[in-house]
């Protein structure tokens, strides 16, 4: 089992990351980017190879590069150049793909992560990145004889010649659960900064691991192999489970690993080998000779610095540290962009101190409408301003918070005016002494056990009475005023 | 109908006046094609109709007093590695037989923007690896000089359709003197701009940081209309220069007085050098001081690295460059082939050239792991040493002048059996292509009764003086005016 | 074929006596911006005419004898 492995041998994984760059065109022709066409209905000349044609850089993959390397900590290479990577493959058009090779466009990052430590408290980690540099995505070979009638693979180049961005780790992560928690933070900084959608299911966000293993207490890293394209965070982290548990056997048994490409069989939980790699492939890199380096002017990194949307730990070091949220809580806004736009509106009216109280509100009463509902955010009426507006109402002592509650399932469905709903159900508080006279009394008479043990010292007691006056006010009666008013006739 | 004056020139003024019409044009390159055979193989795509309803417009253009330009109306031809929607595309390889391109390259726009008509293909030497037109498909072009004789390469077919009165101009690709070289052997002008003038998009590539698209015609006038035509920025290249094109006819002036030409003794001392060939080039040099221009002793001491430099550079692009002709998703496909990997191997053994291969396993060697660094590095370390020879030159000359071969057009089958041999013969001209910097050839005079070519090398984006110089010297000589058995008017 | 090969690659060795420490290799002649495209996606190709050429099609796809087992080279 994966604990005794771990006893004997220290994982060590470095992760590749190919994600899609969130451009409307290609990277080096103007073909459309979309999902899910027939095939080889979104192809330019370029793309399909044809003799004669040339790559010409998409502009908008520069200011999404250098987000990037900014967002990550990293050097931006003002000079960096494309190279091509040449090999033969059906989806490869060209008989080679233009990548970067010795000089990419972003080196020398890190970014941190976080996981539950022994003791159970969070641990911060952080985790090198070695380089993110640009590169073409190649088409399709479908070998499913579904479609090709056990006749040949058909290829479809849509998606060749789409813009990638490879980010490459240091062989710093130690677990599967850290290269999940590597490979989440990864994907919130890319949706955060608008860099990818990195959507897994679209094939936005590919992950390759490489794994192998060392005795603990060694430096010297152990024969490594590489598992493709796994594109789904669960299997992410079992695969790689399922080859350090296999690595494992085999060292324990005194073999040794043999370099190799690996497959994971979700439904056995096993990895396997696809094929070996003796000898590493020779791709011929040299700098590609229809391309002028790509040279980025100084001036230009220090805009996109000034322009960048907040990264995830500023977000959470402001919502923990200006607005007194818990980490848990400030975590929840942090990985979701739209989320903590919300509750940066709401409080920007109802001011930093009742933020805490306006988390509470959009964590747990505003997502589980949603919930319940099955409305996304956007599709919700309650806007941030119909939500600081029910709030400024709840700290005027205008409506009680179990009636505020209401009112807001209400919004969330249907909208309207905060305060004109409340006063259309009549919901609106009674803080009268005069008017709520008669239902203090009232629940003081109704309940006498109750107003005894309250005066014998009880104070829970209190809380009960109130109970019973909010019921006969539709609880409308004003805490405050009630609590005075019961304490006034009770005598304590 | 006869048609004598065969310039671009006064093939538009006789086009102005109405005195012919594009029809009469296109009838007469139609005509001669027809009549004689073509016996110089050097076309390999008529397309009679398609020119005549693009002769029949112009007509109607011109008729109506609006040409599209000076050209417009005049019959062309392109070479067969620059693509045109519709039409087929081999660059005289079994690996693109019946290819016929989606897309017009930068080329044909400019071209028919013009108006021009492009009457087909001109036959060349498989994917423009050669030096003698032998390497084709469509069987070696010939030197309408010597029909025994090769009209040089790779646009050997574009240099013989101009030499023989064919047509009055041509396009050709120069890699490491393609245009250059064919145009001494067939006795015309030919051209190559500087890297990065006119737009590769559509050229089928052979070494990308080394191709460029000129002209070859009879004469310096024709040729500065046609690079006229051609030149200028394309978004699509992104090796293509933005610099304005001049109007490289207004620099026509025919005066070189006070010129300064560079005699690189490295060039004169070439062993194998035919001395008759140095010798009509060092006249016609004479002829340019007589003009008022002076001549002052130039060095380029790394021109012996020149080819070595050449052919690792351009074997090891063209290695990449070849790699998409697999037939997978166009061009030649293995019948025999059952896997994947059969479609590769047999596709590309059965549609290259043996000189193709040679070159594709030559380049994928210089690029290989372990040999990058000796060879293809090397190569371009060389390559800077070979530009900043040209830099130092210039600072004490405008243009340089040498012989554009060593010798003068060799027998067909001459050479085809040493590569070697055939290699070394591109001595003179491959150093322009490495430095980027452009070049003409002239008819200089003949020797063993066959052309002799003069180049002339200039600063980059200097094309309008080596026109001038060019057309002054052909002002006061006729070289460029004689014609071959082969003459087919 | 190797004998051409071998008698090339001994030509070529000829570079090794250039001593070229220090010097940048050229991979251009011109030294400039980088071109850039904007982000204006145009009109795709007909598919029709992008296999047109094709040797062997299904639809609009290319079809290729089939791959057995690999799942991508690089």
């Amino acid at each position: 089992m994966i604990e005794e492995t771990l006893e004997r041998w220290e994982p060590v994984i470095g992760l590749e990351v190919h994600t899609h760059l969130a451009t409307k065109s290609k990277l080096f022709s103007p073909a459309p980017v979309e999902y899910g066409d027939a095939p080889n209905h979104r192809v330019h000349v370029i793309d399909l190879g044809l003799p004669g044609v040339l790559p010409v850089l998409n502009e908008r993959v520069v200011e999404l590069a250098i987000r990037l390397g900014i967002a990550v900590h990293a050097e931006v290479n003002l000079r960096s150049v494309f190279a091509r990577k040449n090999y033969f493959y059906p989806d490869l058009p060209k008989g080679y793909q233009i990548s970067q090779y010795e000089d990419p466009v972003v080196s020398n990052g890190w970014l941190d992560i976080e996981l539950p430590g022994d003791d159970g408290q969070l641990e911060t980690r952080r985790i090198g990145i070695t380089r993110a540099h640009l590169e073409e995505d190649a088409g399709k070979s479908i070998h499913d004889d579904a479609v090709t009638k056990g006749r040949g693979t058909h290829v479809d180049l849509n998606r060749s010649g789409v813009p990638l961005l490879e980010i490459v780790s240091e062989p710093d992560l130690r677990s599967a659960s850290e290269a999940g928690a590597y490979l989440r933070a990864l994907r919130s900084i890319l949706r955060t900064i608008g860099v990818s959608e990195a959507d897994m299911e679209k094939g936005q966000f590919r992950c390759d691991a490489n794994v192998s293993l060392r005795a603990i207490g060694t430096e010297p890293f152990g024969t490594r192999t590489e598992l493709k394209n796994l594109n789904s965070f669960r299997y992410v982290e079992a695969a790689i489970e399922a080859e350090i548990e296999r690595q494992g056997e085999i060292l324990d048994e005194g073999g040794s690993i043999v370099q190799a490409t690996m497959a994971f069989d979700p439904d056995t939980q096993t990895t396997r080998v696809l094929r070996t790699k003796e000898n590493a492939d020779d791709y011929r890199y040299f700098p590609d000779p229809d391309l002028i380096p790509l040279l980025i002017p100084a001036d230009e990194v220090e805009r996109v610095r000034r322009e960048m949307p907040e990264l995830p730990d500023a977000k959470l070091a402001r919502f923990v540290g200006d607005f007194g949220l818990g980490q848990a809580d400030a975590r929840q806004f942090t990985e979701s962009q739209e989320l903590a736009e919300y509750f940066d509106r709401v409080v920007a009216r109802t001011g930093a101190e009742r933020a805490k109280e306006v988390a509470k509100w959009i964590l747990r009463d505003l997502l589980q409408a949603l919930k319940q509902l099955d409305l996304s955010l956007e599709a919700s009426a309650l806007t941030p301003d119909k939500l600081a507006a029910l709030l400024e109402l709840v700290e005027k002592g205008r409506l009680t918070p179990r009636n505020a509650r209401d009112l807001f399932a209400l919004l969330v469905e249907h909208g309207g005016d905060p305060e004109s709903l409340m006063v259309e159900r009549g919901l609106e508080a009674v803080s009268d002494e005069g008017a709520l006279e008669v239902a203090v009394q009232e629940a003081i008479d109704a309940n006498p056990k109750a107003a005894e043990s309250y005066r014998a010292g009880d104070q829970k007691s209190l809380n009960f009475l109130m109970g019973q006056v909010m019921k006969k006010t539709q609880g409308k009666a004003d805490a405050g005023t009630t609590r005075k008013l019961l304490a006034a006739k009770l005598g304590g | 109908m006869s048609l004598p004056a065969l310039t671009l020139a006064l093939q538009a003024a006789q086009l102005s006046s109405r005195e012919l019409s594009s029809c009469d044009l296109l009838d007469a390159v139609l005509g001669a094609h027809a009549g004689r055979g073509d016996e110089a193989n050097a076309v390999v795509g008529l397309r009679a109709e398609a020119a005549r309803a693009e002769a029949v417009e112009a007509d109607e253009r011109l008729t109506r007093g609006e040409p599209l330009s000076r050209i417009d109306g005049i019959p062309v031809l392109i070479k067969d590695n620059m693509v045109q929607r519709g039409e087929e595309t081999t660059c005289a390889s079994r690996i693109l037989e019946g290819f016929v391109s989606p897309y017009d390259s930068a080329a044909v726009t400019c071209l028919r923007e013009a108006g021009a008509v492009i009457v087909g293909r001109s036959n060349m030497d498989e994917f423009a690896m050669g030096s003698s037109t032998e390497n084709s498909i469509h069987g070696p072009s010939r030197n309408p000089w010597d029909l025994e004789r090769s009209p040089g390469g790779s646009s050997g077919g574009a240099a013989a359709s101009v030499a023989s009165g064919l047509v009055a101009g041509a396009l050709g690709s120069d890699t490491g003197g393609s245009i250059r070289q064919p145009a001494a052997f067939c006795g015309v002008v030919g051209m190559k701009p500087t890297y990065g003038r006119v737009s590769r998009w559509g050229l089928v590539a052979f070494a990308s940081s080394l191709d460029q698209i000129g002209p070859l015609a009879r004469t310096a006038e024709d040729a500065a209309i046609l690079l006229g035509i051609l030149a200028g920025h394309d978004p699509r290249d992104s090796t293509s220069l933005a610099e304005p094109v001049p109007d490289y006819c207004s620099a026509l002036d025919g005066d070189v007085r006070g010129l300064r030409i560079g005699i690189p003794k490295e060039f004169f001392e070439a062993e194998g050098a035919d001395p008759v060939v140095l010798e009509v080039v060092r006249e016609a040099i004479a002829e340019l001081e007589r003009a008022g221009a002076k001549t002052l002793a130039v060095t380029l001491p790394h021109t012996p690295y020149a080819i070595a430099a050449y052919y690792l550079i351009a074997t090891a692009e063209a290695s990449s460059n070849l790699a998409r002709y697999d037939g997978a998703r166009y061009g030649h496909r293995s019948k025999k082939a059952r896997t994947l990997s059969e479609m590769y191997t047999l596709s590309r053994s059965e549609g290259f050239g043996t000189e193709v291969k040679r070159r594709i396993l030559l380049g994928t060697y210089v690029l290989s792991a372990g040999y990058y660094d000796a060879y293809y590095r090397k190569a371009q370390q060389v390559r800077t040493l070979l530009r900043s020879d040209f830099e130092k030159a210039f600072e004490v000359c405008d243009v340089i002048a040498t012989p554009t071969s060593p010798e003068v057009a060799f027998r067909i089958g001459e050479k085809s059996d040493d590569p070697l041999k055939m290699y070394l013969s591109d001595i003179y001209t491959v150093s322009a292509n490495l430095a980027g910097i452009p070049g003409i050839s002239i008819p200089a005079g003949f020797a063993h009764e066959l052309p002799v070519g003069l180049q002339v090398l200039g600063r980059s984006l200097d094309e309008a003086t080596l026109l001038r110089a060019a057309d002054t010297f052909q002002r006061r000589t006729d070289h460029h005016a004689q014609t071959p058995r082969g003459w087919l008017r | 074929m190797s004998a051409d090969l071998g008698q090339i690659l001994g030509y070529v060795e000829k570079l090794q006596e250039l001593d070229t420490t220090g010097i940048e290799p050229t991979a251009h002649a011109l030294p400039h911006r980088t071109p850039l495209r904007s982000d204006e996606p145009e009109a795709p190709l007909d598919p029709e005419l992008a296999v047109s050429n094709a040797p062997q099609r299904a639809g609009t796809a290319f079809v290729v004898p089939k791959v057995i087992g690999e799942e991508g080279a690089g």
